[in-house]
């Protein structure tokens, strides 16, 4: 059984029409014009048990929306959404206590108390036996280091010191369903990376199904096996994260450091020069080419390092958005759907999803 | 399978209970609120006390009724008017009221929790005023005669606080269409301030004026629970205004509830 699904889901919002300037102002007073944008189009979805999917898109594309329909925060302009069986704009006290939202920027925390206030809060808000809530809270303190945070005020701690807090309020009634939009916001490095952790941990011993959003790549990487990808409030892309890299970037990144200054004339063979600065130089391989083109390199070259990498994500993903913008996102979105081979479109039959 | 009766408000009262923490978090806000209150009483006392100066009674009230509707006023002042349903507007407004609708809280229930909170400070603190005042301008107070006066008062003043959170809740609803209810909850503040009796007793106004005020909501708020501890009132007037009372709680009931839900439709869920 799914634990989300939505059926060529839509959202309009009515934007108020203002030309710029006090003038315009007082137009937009006298005349109070405004214009429907749409947010979210048509979007078709499941999400199974147990499942953490990463929302990708720029900023704009209709992530948060989304996740507001998912939350029954807003409903939608047309189109089916259920989470858990339920529709989550009709907000039934069974939805709401199986489910739990993180919103980057809306803290559910009380501003001017000490976190542990709104943990206990929580506890009443959920019904969570004394012994269980004080078992689940130490242990979540403890895994996300509040030792020394939870009992100070919400508005003195920073935003990441909030976000962990947060992260821990909202799933002291172990959620089934767990929305997260920008959990990592505002993190240092080492913090995300436990926090990646810690969420890694508690989906699978929880079996949680979670949605993120982020435009932390990492995240992504460590994280989520299947993304979406939407643009424009279209989805332009719902499978594997491998599949997504293996289509996007063709090529591997070879990095290369050598005992004497490299020439230009000796890579170009194997591949598109990304960067070269005397004896270091990184190079852009044809995937099936790879295996070849190092050993040649070796053979041929002095090298004393090398290195095979992925493409970073992010620049995989930019180059989804860019063909996306350079064609049309409908165009795009169909045109990366043929781009899928056959195990891609099992895979998607498996999720049961619908693009048009 | 439903939570059993206690543990169903134990949420609301843990939200007041974190809602009277907060309260006493901000002392200097208190404080200055509080000495807004006691200027405003101190105003009112020099401006009777000169009225009655060479006079036993003036609009059908004696001294000490006029001065224990004074004082009485900051009371009752303080256990209607105090809410926090402005904060309901910041809410919408910004999106935070998003963190409350996700969980399985009702927000109307946590808004009469934090109301609540804000009545008992606030409430303490008039008291306190009051009898301060009593005690140091040895001001004339009156007593009610007959003991169900004071059921009767207590009664008028419950149903008063209700009516008073259901429009101040309707008004602030406003901000699910606009950002700009703030406006609008001002003006009906200080609209009701005069209306309701909070700057003289109503019977200083011209007939026509007085009648209509009382049989809309705004004298059931200070004016009708303050004559009936006051006992100006016959058993037709006092019936009267208790019907007033229950009409407009039913009718703002009734309205807060279309719009919320109308309200949650419209909502943007604003930022984040």
């Amino acid at each position: 059984m799914n634990a989300i699904q939505t059926r060529g889901l839509c959202k309009d919002y009515q934007v108020p029409v203002k030309r710029p300037g006090l003038m315009g102002a007082f137009r937009h007073f006298l005349d109070g014009r405004t214009r429907t944008v749409r947010a979210v189009r048509d979007v078709s979805f499941d999400i199974g048990k147990g499942e953490l999917v990463g929302f990708l898109g720029p900023n704009g594309a209709g992530k948060t929306t989304t996740l507001k329909m998912l939350s029954g925060l807003l409903y939608p302009t047309s189109g089916e959404v259920t989470v858990l069986g339920r529709v989550p704009s009709k907000r039934e006290n069974d939805f709401l206590r199986r489910f739990s939202m993180v919103m980057g920027q809306r803290t559910q925390l009380w501003w001017d108390l000490p976190a542990r206030e709104t943990f206990t809060l929580n506890q009443k808000i959920y019904s969570i036996p004394e012994r269980e809530f004080a078992r689940r809270r130490d242990e979540v303190i403890a895994l996300l280091e509040l030792e020394e945070l939870v009992d100070r005020p919400v508005k003195k701690l920073s935003l990441g010191e909030r976000m962990k807090a947060e992260l821990a309020c909202a799933i002291l009634h172990e959620p089934e369903v767990l929305l997260l939009d920008e959990p990592t916001l505002g993190l240092d490095i080492v913090m995300q990376e436990k926090l990646r952790r810690f969420i890694l941990d508690y989906q699978r011993r929880t079996q949680c199904t979670i949605l993120l959003t982020s435009h932390n790549m990492d995240d992504v990487e460590e994280l989520c096996q299947r993304v979406m990808v939407i643009n424009d409030g279209q989805l332009l892309y719902d499978g594997s994260l491998e599949k997504i890299v293996r289509s996007y970037a063709p090529d591997k990144l070879v990095v290369l450091g050598a005992a004497r200054k490299l020439e230009a004339g000796q890579l170009s063979p194997y591949g598109e020069i990304v960067s070269l600065d005397g004896t270091s130089a990184k190079l852009l391989v044809p995937r099936q080419k790879v295996s070849q083109a190092v050993g040649e390199i070796l053979s041929r070259l002095p090298i004393v390092d090398l290195a095979v990498e992925e493409m970073p994500v992010d620049h995989i993903i930019r180059k989804v958005f860019l063909k996306a913008a350079s064609s049309g996102s409908g165009a795009a979105g169909r045109g990366l759907l043929e781009e899928e081979d056959g195990e891609e479109r099992k895979e998607k039959d498996l999720h049961e999803r619908s693009v048009p | 399978m439903n939570a059993p009766f206690p543990d169903a408000f134990s949420k609301y009262r843990t939200v007041f209970a974190m809602s009277v923490q907060r309260e006493l978090t901000y002392r200097a806000s208190f404080l200055m609120d509080r000495a807004r209150s006691v200027t405003i009483l101190i105003a009112f006392y020099a401006f009777w006390s000169a009225i009655f100066q060479d006079r036993a009674d003036f609009a059908g009230y004696t001294r000490a009724q006029m001065f224990t509707y004074v004082l009485g006023m900051n009371v009752l002042n303080a256990l209607v008017f105090s809410d926090k349903t402005w904060e309901m507007i910041y809410e919408i407004n910004t999106g935070k009221i998003s963190s409350y609708l996700i969980r399985p809280i009702s927000y109307i229930g946590a808004c009469v929790s934090r109301d609540a909170a804000d009545k008992l400070t606030q409430m303490l603190s008039a008291v306190i005023e009051v009898a301060l005042a009593w005690w140091l301008l040895r001001v004339p107070l009156y007593a009610p005669r007959d003991p169900w006066t004071y059921a009767a008062f207590a009664a008028a003043a419950l149903l008063a606080v209700v009516l008073y959170f259901l429009m101040s809740y309707a008004v602030s609803s406003l901000a699910f269409w606009t950002a700009e209810s703030g406006g609008p909850r001002f003006c009906f503040e200080l609209f009701l301030a005069f209306a309701s009796g909070g700057f003289f007793p109503l019977d200083v106004l011209p007939g026509l004026i007085r009648r209509t005020f009382e049989s809309l909501p705004f004298a059931s708020l200070l004016f009708f629970p303050l004559n009936v501890f006051l006992e100006r009132l016959g058993p037709g007037d006092l019936a009267r205004g208790f019907a007033v009372q229950v009409f407009w709680i039913v009718c703002s009931g009734f309205l807060v509830r279309a719009l919320w839900r109308r309200g949650l439709r419209a909502y943007g869920s604003e930022g984040g």
